[in-house]
């Protein structure tokens, strides 16, 4: 059975397209089959961070006006094989997407995938609805900061109460807690919110922590979805966090600010 | 629960107030539980006395009906009395069984206040129904009049944005209340988490409700319409486990535990 699993947040720019690519490719690189859909009609990031922009023909709104067939705005990855993007539409707005026209997509997509992920837009507006609508299992992306929080509480709420699930009163839609742009020196400082703050207003588990890293921007400039990059601390804390998503048992890591030897500080050089 | 951002009006403490009030209600006594046959009858009577009843509310008074619930066709009642212009609005009298039936369609049984009615047995009084219970939910128990509601329990976190209201009793919510979130109650609220949203208490008039919260931390506290918001709770105990009421028009917060 297929799962449908949105990624959402509320507020914008916490790093919901960025652990969108980094999920699904995880999830792939583990030989799930696996497609991550774009919601953001009309700004259309998804295709940029994952590195396919220069073949995108058709899209969502495409598909479901009947112009193109699902398969023709599919767009398989060349790195894994398991996995697909459904690009966003950038000349339409998110009117453009009706509840009909994603549930048979989602639908279709159900027979041939193991996960469907759901990039979802910021705000709690239609396009944010309609990507969790769906949904099963929801990754919620906050950062350590509070208005972060607060709107992580918020689309929580939504959840729990526009959600199809919630709708037709079947068990709830499976809630992770996913912290991005953790920075430990500056919680350290006190200038972000501490772990167990964010987790004790939001009271839902805690899928993993990505460090603040320079390797994201970087991946995202370049089309890789930063969990390709093994070497970085944001690229192995998703390739945790795909893990427990899957079950298995991890410790949390980069917690903790790096403390840095003689020869770093004398030389520069930051956590990468 | 409000979705949408407030538009910018200057902001107001009572989106609502909630009063009691008596109103004159006409009863509809069924004494056939057939639409074909009521709904014709009706009609012949309101054709002699054209716009009598035109868009009234009645109650449907279901004493005198003999049958069983399931024989009595409540949608074709409501879609026949609604198509003369009538709009039924609740029920009165009849079985637990009979007024559950009619619940299941959207009409809750409505006491009757004044003993008007006279010759009807007098209707077991009902707790106040949601609009639209499952059908499937076990008859209201009867309870004598004026008896206290049972207290609204909520073991959830109240999130931002959630508002919880418990409609004429007290609220206990085991969770948090969190930032952004409210909880309204005609009685008393206890909080067994954090109270980080608001909390109003009391209704509009209920000035012996207090508000009680293992960790006081909120953004506004109201009882009886009297409010406070968080800079003006300076001087109270944040943090603390904390009971607030009213003396007089003043709060007060006194840590307790």
């Amino acid at each position: 059975m297929a799962q449908v699993v949105v990624v959402t947040s509320g507020k914008g720019g916490v790093g919901k397209t960025t652990s969108s690519a980094a999920f699904a490719t995880g999830l792939a690189q583990r030989g799930k089959k696996t497609v991550v859909i774009d919601f953001d009609v009309g700004l259309r990031n998804l295709d940029l961070i994952m590195g396919v922009e220069r073949r995108v023909v058709f899209d969502i709104v495409n598909v479901i006006q009947g112009e193109a067939r699902l398969n023709q705005a599919l767009i398989r990855d060349k790195r894994v094989e398991t996995l697909s993007i459904l690009p966003a539409s950038q000349t339409r707005d998110k009117d453009a997407l009706t509840k009909e026209g994603v549930q048979k997509i989602i639908e279709e997509l159900a027979k041939e995938f193991d996960y469907i992920l759901c990039d979802s837009p910021a705000g709690i507006e239609k396009g944010a609805l309609l990507a969790l609508y769906f949904a099963d299992q929801a990754i919620v992306v906050t950062n350590p900061e509070v208005s972060s929080v607060r709107d992580s509480d918020r689309i929580l709420g939504v959840l729990q109460s526009r959600s199809k699930r919630a709708e037709e009163k079947r068990d709830p839609v499976k809630e992770h807690l996913l912290v991005t742009r953790f920075d430990p020196a500056r919680v350290e400082r006190g200038e972000m919110l501490k772990l167990e703050d964010i987790q004790e207003i939001l009271s839902i588990p805690l899928l993993g922590v990505i460090p603040e890293s320079e390797s994201v921007l970087r991946a995202s400039n370049t089309g890789t979805p930063v969990i390709m990059d093994g070497e970085s601390n944001a690229g192995q804390a998703y390739a945790d966090a795909v893990a427990r998503f899957l079950g298995e048992e991890k410790p949390h890591r980069f917690l903790e600010p790096e403390r840095k030897g003689l020869f770093k500080r004398l030389f520069g050089g930051r956590a990468a | 629960m409000s979705a949408a951002p407030r538009p910018d009006t200057p902001p107001r403490l009572e989106p609502f107030r909630l009063r009691g009030a008596n109103f004159n209600l006409l009863v509809l006594r069924l004494l056939d539980p057939r639409p074909e046959a009521v709904v014709p009858a009706i009609g012949d009577q309101f054709r002699r006395a054209p716009g009598f009843l035109r868009f009234a509310p009645v109650v449907l008074g279901l004493a005198d009906l003999e049958v069983p619930p399931d024989q009595v066709d409540f949608p074709g009642l409501i879609a026949g009395l609604r198509g003369l212009e009538i709009v039924p609005i609740g029920t009165t009298g009849g079985t637990p069984e009979m007024r559950n039936a009619a619940m299941a369609y959207g009409l809750p049984p409505i006491r009757s206040a004044g003993g008007k009615e006279s010759e009807e047995p007098a209707p077991a009084p009902t707790a106040a129904a949601p609009a639209e219970p499952p059908a499937s939910a076990p008859p209201p128990p009867p309870q004598p009049a004026g008896a206290m509601r049972p207290t609204m329990v909520v073991d959830q976190p109240v999130r931002a944005g959630q508002r919880v209201w418990a409609q004429g009793c007290d609220l206990i919510v085991t969770a948090t209340v969190n930032a952004g979130g409210e909880v309204i109650a005609d009685g008393n609220i206890h909080v067994y988490g954090a109270l980080r949203g608001r909390a109003i208490a009391g209704g509009g008039d209920n000035a012996e409700a207090r508000i009680f919260a293992q960790n006081f931390d909120p953004e506004l506290i109201s009882i009886a319409g009297y409010y406070a918001v968080r800079e003006g709770l300076a001087g109270a105990p944040i943090g603390r486990a904390v009971q607030v009421r009213l003396t007089g028009e003043r709060m007060r917060f006194d840590p307790i535990g």
